[in-house]
């Protein structure tokens, strides 16, 4: 069996990336607090998965990615459409909403805090904050890219309102909605963490903090490598569904 | 007579508030059966006459008057745009019955009419196609088909073919003449080619620019039915020279 170039500079460069690790740990005798090497990192990844510690934080993480995603998604989705529609109500909101977006989040967030608590709220919250926008802004795009003709052809058939957004808008709307939701995905990556770091004792940001303020190099570079494999992993499943529904592309 | 367009005006008022007259008075008859082109530069008016036609533009003045009822449903006119907006996540066979399905027909029934009108255009190897896997020509045939797959009373076309190359749009025209001389419509055509419009049609309204309206209307006397050896009679020539000269 050959395997294809591609495959195979998937696997060597990966390899030489870890092997070069290693040997700058070994040859300047670097201290593990400071630079653990691969094998302590690969050693911590093995407990953390084989022992099972890492389940709880993990659901807890995915569990923050799942609500924030869906709730800042369908928000996103609802206030796009609208003032898609009623470009009246975008002008009278347009300035406040810029505002809202371009504020950093993380600034926000202790804010969220103060308001929802310490609990699971005040999480979900941030990565909905983080979710919104991006899928707002595909929305308004993407209803709003419709081609005049396409319009005109509605009006000649003359398509109900109804069957104008379902059978034609909505359609012609998704592959701008999929660039928001794409963005608004690895925002809620960011957001869950984020909001694990800043209170609560579960969650991948947590273990990461925690690891980091005990000196745990090994476990904190083994959750650099978990949470970046998650966010590849969040990312996938949505250019999955997107290939899925726009094939026709 | 299908349609009498009596008197009517169009006036835009554009961004600084000023009033721009994209067709001055306009009098008009369409004839049941007939081919009639509108030929002109641009900012004649032509397009807007043609949306006025299809109920997308209001008149500012004047009124357009249907032989029997008005169109009630989209059913009665059918459009052919410049591009071919096809719905591009649907299948050629699902784009030419989309209108039906938009209507409330059967699906079944609607298959049925959509196959017959790909077969007519030439398209029945491409049904399950979808339109990126479609050349310009071919994609603009299936806009073709979906514009008369309701049997629409008016054929309205909006300079189809100008997006083609000239190869293409030569055979354009013939189909063109074979699907018409298969269904009889009615059609309104919008061309700048004087070729287009001498070869197609029965009748030609040359336009002027400033303010947008009909100069003169020509029959064209040409032989029926037409094809390339009308081309070379010295009277396709002659209308040539005087729909150039009208147009300067």
């Amino acid at each position: 069996m050959s395997l294809h170039p591609r495959a195979i500079m998937m696997l060597v460069t990966p390899a030489v990336l870890i092997g070069l690790w290693w040997l700058y740990t070994v040859a300047f005798a670097i201290p593990p607090y400071l630079l653990p090497p691969p094998q302590a990192v690969a050693t911590e990844l093995w407990r953390l998965f084989a022992g099972g510690s890492i389940w709880p934080h993990l659901g807890h993480t995915l569990g923050i990615i799942a609500a924030g995603f869906v709730l800042g998604s369908a928000g996103g989705l609802a206030l796009g459409f609208v003032l898609a529609k009623l470009p009246a109500v975008e002008r009278l909101v347009a300035p406040y909403l810029l505002f809202l977006q371009t504020a950093p989040k993380i600034a926000l967030a202790p804010l969220f805090i103060l308001w929802f608590g310490l609990g699971l709220t005040s999480k979900i919250v941030l990565t909905v904050s983080l979710v919104f926008f991006p899928v707002m802004v595909g929305t308004i795009l993407g209803l709003r890219s419709l081609p005049p003709m396409m319009s005109e052809l509605c009006s000649i058939l003359r398509l109900t309102p109804a069957q104008r957004f379902f059978r034609v808008e909505l359609p012609s709307a998704v592959p701008e909605i999929f660039s928001g939701l794409k963005v608004g995905a690895v925002q809620a990556t960011i957001g869950a963490i984020l909001s694990e770091w800043l209170s609560g004792g579960t969650g991948l940001g947590y273990l990461m903090v925690f690891a980091g303020t005990t000196y745990k190099a090994p476990l904190l570079f083994a959750m650099v490598v978990v949470t970046a494999l998650l966010g590849i992993a969040v990312y996938q499943v949505l250019v999955l569904s997107e290939k899925w529904l726009l094939s026709w592309r | 007579m299908l349609i009498e367009v009596q008197g009517v005006t169009k006036t835009f008022v554009s961004r600084g508030g000023e009033q721009v007259v994209a067709l001055a008075e306009t009098t008009l008859d369409v004839q049941q059966g007939e081919f009639l082109t509108l030929i002109g530069p641009s900012g004649c008016g032509k397009s807007t006459l043609l949306r006025m036609l299809a109920g997308l533009v209001e008149p500012t003045s004047g009124r357009i008057v249907w032989q029997g009822t008005a169109p009630a449903r989209g059913s009665e006119v059918g459009f052919v745009f410049q591009e071919p907006v096809l719905l591009p996540w649907l299948s050629v066979l699902d784009n030419v019955r989309f209108p039906l399905d938009t209507f409330g027909v059967d699906r079944r029934a609607g298959d049925e009419a959509a196959r017959q009108t790909l077969e007519l255009v030439g398209l029945k190897d491409f049904a399950r196609a979808l339109p990126k896997e479609l050349s310009g020509g071919m994609k603009q045939r299936a806009a073709i088909a979906r514009a008369l797959v309701y049997k629409p009373r008016l054929v309205l076309m909006d300079e189809p073919f100008s997006a083609l190359d000239l190869l293409t749009r030569d055979r354009m025209n013939d189909e063109l003449l074979a699907i018409r001389a298969e269904v009889g419509a009615t059609i309104v055509f919008v061309t700048h080619s004087v070729e287009e419009a001498a070869y197609l049609s029965d009748r030609v309204a040359v336009m002027s620019a400033r303010p947008g309206q009909i100069r003169t209307i020509h029959t064209i006397d040409l032989p029926a039915p037409r094809g390339e050896a009308v081309k070379d009679l010295p009277a396709f020539h002659a209308w040539l020279s005087q729909l150039r000269r009208d147009l300067r």
